[in-house]
């Protein structure tokens, strides 16, 4: 760690500022921003007025494949891949630019995000430890998030091939919220950590 | 030229300014993510930053129009346009489809 000085520090709160108005969750304020985890706390209680939630982190690869998750995840992870391509920065700074893209794009939409920080932030780590792949659509050449290892030929994407209940679960974030919670796959508190196929939901 | 040719020009010049202007304006504001919402590599990007007005204006005054369709492909066009699909998703479909198509060309450029 560098010696401390009071320019980095003020970069630091400036960073912890802006990840927690974006949604942040204090364990990955703690594992991105340098600051003790007692100003963190304070400065997230400043800002939203509340305690940071307690609770795991949400651990499972199943939610990203729900059929307007999915399409919110690829939207998110097609705009996080050309930022790390195309920008030098650090990691942080490309998933709050990413994150914030995919905002405006939903504000743009007229619809409400589905994707929190922290999920997107999960996803990143699941693409990293190659949980996740992105899969070519064999319709529309698109590239949406799958699970690793999945068979790649014939792909077709849930916007080619929409399930066909899907249609009818609009009422944008309620109904995603109840179709999540109906297949029981939260994964925020506890719960089932992935059982393999146990629960594949196509 | 006939008349109506030269009214075509007008128009098809219009739009390139607006466009040029639009497109400076972006990378001005904010340079990686108008890359991202022009589909435009970096060097073109710091081009567009530092044209100055008089240069918009004699590139625009063209023939032809500057700015072509990204949608190039007649399959992605179909699927996006689609029957029946509401803007919303249409919408998430196109900007899916748009980052990935940026880096397409960028990986081929690379891998030529």
């Amino acid at each position: 760690m560098t010696r401390k000085s009071v320019l980095g520090e003020v970069r630091e709160v400036q960073l912890a500022i802006q990840l927690i108005q974006l949604g942040a969750r204090l364990q990955f304020l703690e594992s991105e921003v340098g600051l003790s985890r007692e100003r963190l706390i304070r400065l997230y209680k400043e800002i939203k007025g509340v305690s940071p939630p307690k609770g795991l982190l949400p651990f499972s690869t199943d939610w990203y494949m729900t059929w307007l998750a999915n399409i919110h995840s690829s939207m998110f992870y097609n705009m996080y891949q050309f930022m790390k391509i195309h920008s030098d920065k650090e990691k942080v700074w490309i998933l709050i630019k990413s994150y914030k893209l995919y905002l405006q794009q939903i504000a743009a939409q007229d619809s409400e995000p589905i994707l929190d920080f922290t999920r997107a932030y999960t996803m990143v780590r699941f693409f990293d430890s190659d949980m996740l792949q992105l899969s070519t659509c064999c319709r529309c050449s698109g590239q949406f998030v799958a699970h690793a290892h999945d068979h790649k030929s014939g792909y077709v994407c849930v916007l080619c091939r929409p399930p066909s209940r899907a249609g009818k679960a609009r009422g944008a974030k309620r109904a995603a919220a109840g179709e999540v919670a109906a297949l029981g796959i939260e994964g925020m508190g506890f719960g089932v950590e992935t059982a393999p196929g146990g629960t594949g939901l196509h | 030229m006939s008349v109506a040719n030269g009214e075509i020009s007008r128009e098809i010049g219009d739009i390139n300014l607006a466009y040029m202007l639009l497109a400076q304006k972006l990378v001005k504001q904010d340079r990686v993510a108008a890359m991202f919402r022009l589909g435009v590599s970096s060097e073109l990007a710091d081009m567009l930053a530092s044209m100055s007005l008089a240069q918009i204006v004699k590139l625009a005054a063209s023939n032809f129009l500057l700015c072509s369709f990204r949608l190039n492909e007649h399959a992605s066009m179909s699927a996006v346009v689609g029957e029946g699909k509401d803007t919303m998703l249409q919408q998430a479909h196109m900007s899916i489809l748009m980052s990935a198509r940026s880096l397409q060309t960028r990986k081929t450029a690379v891998a030529a």
